[in-house]
């Protein structure tokens, strides 16, 4: 009988933290087969820091996805945000406002794609596919096709945002990541919001039923998606001290889904946890290291990257399979 | 030739460690129709699941024709000429009926899709069981029983000599599934055996030969279905001890209205509904399928913003444009069909009961999971769910206890006024007398409820007044002590009394 629930409790464990065992298992692998050069600090902080924006991203983009959406705009909108937080910040040498005004521009603009989806149920892939081309064509319009270097007093303030050391150790905007993680890990198992969101993306005509404005959650996931995709953006403008109207954010929703999906949330809704996106995220992190510390063609870079995609969704699978037997 | 179609002997199975089916015997002669009875989860389905294929037993043999076979999968079954035609219909919505038929198993003109000959064999299909259907019309276009027919046909094109129906009738009128019994009468003729499982016991006499009553994995009786074995006998097997089928109506002393409808219409399904609700009342709609009665309230619930007339809520005129609208102002909604409005499948079973209550149980931001855990066990206890864990998923529940749980979830924000559609769908006798008590219960304190049934006893045992719909209409109202299920019977169809 004993042994019968610990073979449950291990089937359990293993099909809820599938996307952690996965990732375990690389990072084995990397290890034996890189040795030191991969496993020491300076390479690990890099791998965590690297990923750090599109860890932020992929936390928004989980909420989309378990509520039975999808956000292809999130590449272009991170461009955007972080192009009006530059300029705020360069004409008015004000940080903060810059800030506060990336974030409310990015609630405005999650609140039309949330309106437009729920109010008139859109497909999301279609109004975020509207979004993107408008947001990328309105960077560019606005800003000439280029990029916009953070200048003035303050420029030297805002790039250390990203490019401190906390400790001397960690970069800040690991950190970030991490505690935004938390956040919002919390707030899906412990609010009613977040409750509902898992409720819309399994059944949402049960979830209207049971007397839920589920227009009202659809728009919530969004703005919360917009408002990390704006974080990101003020992250990533800072890091590299200037943002690009046509380069920056590119792929960037791609990236993000591949990160939900390897970390074991449903495509088609109701089921996932953050803690499954961030070691998504590290996985695609530790095999794009793999990859440059083995010196594999930057060409084939992406083949490689997709095998391995698919294999760590196939494992994933053959654990849920075996659990549901 | 042998007398029993299918022995299963000593059959056993366990679920992680829960023993659900302890060596259970059950046979089924050939061209019976035999009753497999017994409450929710006492291994009915889990039997038949082993039957069909669908899960292997631990231990036991299964003979098909003296012959001992080995069912791995739901594909050896067909082999063996055993269908299972499920609880839930298992058929794709957006494909035409023949295809549905042929799903799988596609006629082909070398390598092509022969359209033709399956809409022929179709067609021929259908005719044989006396249908009129173009197989080529959606199968989304089908109303519930229809559906559950090309189920039966869909068995009949593979050959089924032994047919396996899961409370067929169970989202079904009274016309739908006298069409399903004759079907049934015709085939048994022919050689096919049935094994049929249902709760609703008068259903059972009126089409069953044989019975076997199952409880807590055990066979309790396995017998000729014989004049003198009626529905108190069967249920009293079923239960273990001898249950009442007396009314449970009596008369309360009604309050004041506190629902009210004028011209209520909707262009599609509607017109000019006139009815009243009052606090401590029980009110019952019934009618046949396309009575509407559904969409009404579902409209009153605010799903159909696009009404016409007027819905009067403790006296004021309301807009109800949302579901979220109409919960403010003290209304409750028990959806009929459970799998598709129901049951939010990802989710717990805790989650699944607290979901409309959220907003009280939380503190400033945050749901008091403690509050959650008490409210939730609170309505384990006094609906009698049995469960092994709050936490596990509601997949794991049997239907009934599934329909409890959802009853539970539209209890949970205290409503005023309590629509039940179709309440005790799927639900063994005793739960349905356990949902009964508690729907005369809320009334005694001062709850208006509304139930749709498409059971006239059921309406009549429990309701002070009655409303009869006829294709929109309300064509008819009765007191509880001058209904009658013939009466009723009358106005559904459209006759006068």
């Amino acid at each position: 009988m004993k042994s019968i629930l610990n073979k449950d409790n291990f089937k359990d464990f293993t099909n809820q933290n599938s996307a952690f065992i996965a990732f375990i298992g690389l990072f084995l692998l990397a290890i034996i087969t890189c040795g030191t050069t991969f496993l020491n600090m300076g390479n690990l902080m890099n791998i965590l820091r690297n990923n750090s924006i599109i860890g932020i991203v992929s936390l928004g983009a989980t909420l989309v996805i378990i509520n039975g959406s999808i956000d292809l705009s999130v590449g272009s909108q991170l461009a955007l945000t972080g192009l009006i937080a530059v300029s705020i910040i360069n004409t008015t040498q004000s940080i903060l406002l810059g800030i506060i005004i990336s974030l409310i521009s990015a609630i405005v603009f999650g609140s039309i794609t949330g309106w437009l989806v729920a109010k008139f149920d859109v497909p999301a892939f279609i109004v975020t596919l509207g979004t993107m081309t408008i947001y990328r064509s309105l960077s560019q319009y606005l800003f000439d096709g280029g990029g916009l270097l953070v200048s003035g007093k303050s420029a030297k303030t805002f790039i250390s945002i990203s490019n401190t050391n906390l400790f001397n150790v960690i970069p800040l905007p690991i950190i970030f990541w991490l505690v935004l993680a938390f956040i919002i890990s919390f707030f899906m198992s412990n609010t009613p919001t977040g409750r509902y969101i898992y409720a819309v993306g399994s059944n949402e005509k049960a979830t209207r039923l049971s007397g839920i404005n589920i227009n009202r959650v659809k728009v919530y996931t969004f703005i919360i998606s917009g408002v990390f995709i704006s974080i990101a953006g003020i992250v990533e403008a800072s890091r590299l001290g200037s943002i690009n109207s046509a380069s920056s954010g590119i792929s960037y929703e791609m990236d993000a889904i591949t990160s939900v999906v390897i970390g074991g949330t449903s495509m088609s809704g109701g089921r996932g946890r953050i803690i499954g996106t961030v070691f998504g995220t590290l996985t695609i992190g530790v095999i794009n290291n793999m990859m440059n510390l083995f010196g594999v063609p930057p060409f084939l870079v992406g083949a490689v990257k997709g095998m391995i995609i698919i294999i760590a969704v196939l494992f994933q699978k053959r654990l849920n399979i075996k659990e549901n037997n | 030739m042998p007398k029993y179609i299918v022995e299963m002997k000593s059959i056993e199975k366990a679920f992680g460690g829960n023993k659900v089916l302890h060596g259970v015997d059950f046979c089924l002669q050939k061209g019976s129709v035999h009753a497999l009875l017994g409450e929710n989860g006492t291994g009915k389905t889990t039997l038949m699941n082993i039957l069909g294929g669908v899960i292997p037993c631990d231990k036991g043999e299964i003979y098909i024709n003296n012959v001992r076979t080995k069912i791995n999968s739901p594909s050896d079954a067909e082999n063996y000429n055993i269908a299972f035609i499920h609880q839930e219909i298992m058929l794709i919505n957006d494909l035409c009926i023949y295809e549905n038929l042929f799903l799988g198993n596609e006629l082909k003109k070398g390598s092509i899709i022969n359209k033709k000959a399956m809409i022929h064999k179709s067609r021929n299909i259908l005719n044989n069981m006396g249908i009129e259907l173009d197989p080529s019309a959606l199968t989304s276009t089908l109303t519930a029983s229809y559906k559950q027919i090309i189920e039966i046909a869909s068995a009949l094109l593979k050959n089924a000599k032994v047919i396996i129906m899961d409370e067929p009738t169970a989202s079904l009128n009274h016309t739908e599934i006298e069409r399903i019994f004759m079907i049934m009468e015709t085939l048994r003729t022919k050689g096919v055996s049935f094994i049929f499982i249902s709760h609703k016991l008068n259903e059972v006499l009126k089409i069953c030969d044989h019975f076997t009553v199952m409880r807590d994995g055990s066979i309790v009786i396995s017998d000729r279905l014989t004049a003198e074995i009626d529905e108190h006998k069967l249920a009293g097997y079923m239960v273990g001890t001898e249950v009442s089928f007396n009314s449970a109506y009596s008369p309360r002393t009604i309050g004041k209205v506190i629902l009210e409808t004028k011209n209520l219409s909707h262009k599609k399904y509607f017109e000019n509904i006139n009815l009243t609700l009052s606090q401590n009342e029980i009110i019952g709609i019934t009618g046949l399928l396309g009575d509407g009665r559904s969409e009404l309230f579902a409209t009153i619930y605010g799903c159909n913003p696009e009404y016409t007339g007027e819905i009067i809520v403790n006296g004021k005129k309301e807009n109800l444009s949302s579901t979220s609208m109409a919960k403010k102002l003290g209304i409750s909604y028990l959806p009929n069909n459970r799998k598709e409005k129901g049951i939010i499948k990802d989710l717990s079973i805790s989650q699944n009961m607290s979901i409309a209550i959220l907003d009280k149980l939380k503190g400033l931001f945050l749901i008091n999971k403690r509050n959650e855990f008490s409210s939730n066990k609170n309505f384990v206890k006094k609906l009698n769910i049995k469960l092994h864990s709050l936490n596990n998923s509601i997949l794991n529940l049997s239907g009934g206890n599934q329909q409890k749980v959802i009853l539970a979830k539209t209890l949970s924000s205290k409503p005023s006024i309590l629509i039940l559609d179709n309440p005790t769908q799927g639900v063994d006798i005793y739960a349905k007398f356990e949902i009964y008590n508690i729907i005369t219960k809320l009334a005694e304190s001062g709850v208006g409820v509304v139930i749709l049934s498409n059971e006239p006893q059921e309406i009549i045992n429990l309701c002070d007044r009655i409303y009869v719909m006829y294709q929109g209409e309300i064509k008819k109202e009765f007191n509880h002590n001058e209904a009658s299920q013939k009466k009723i019977m009358i106005i559904a169809t459209g006759g006068t009394l």
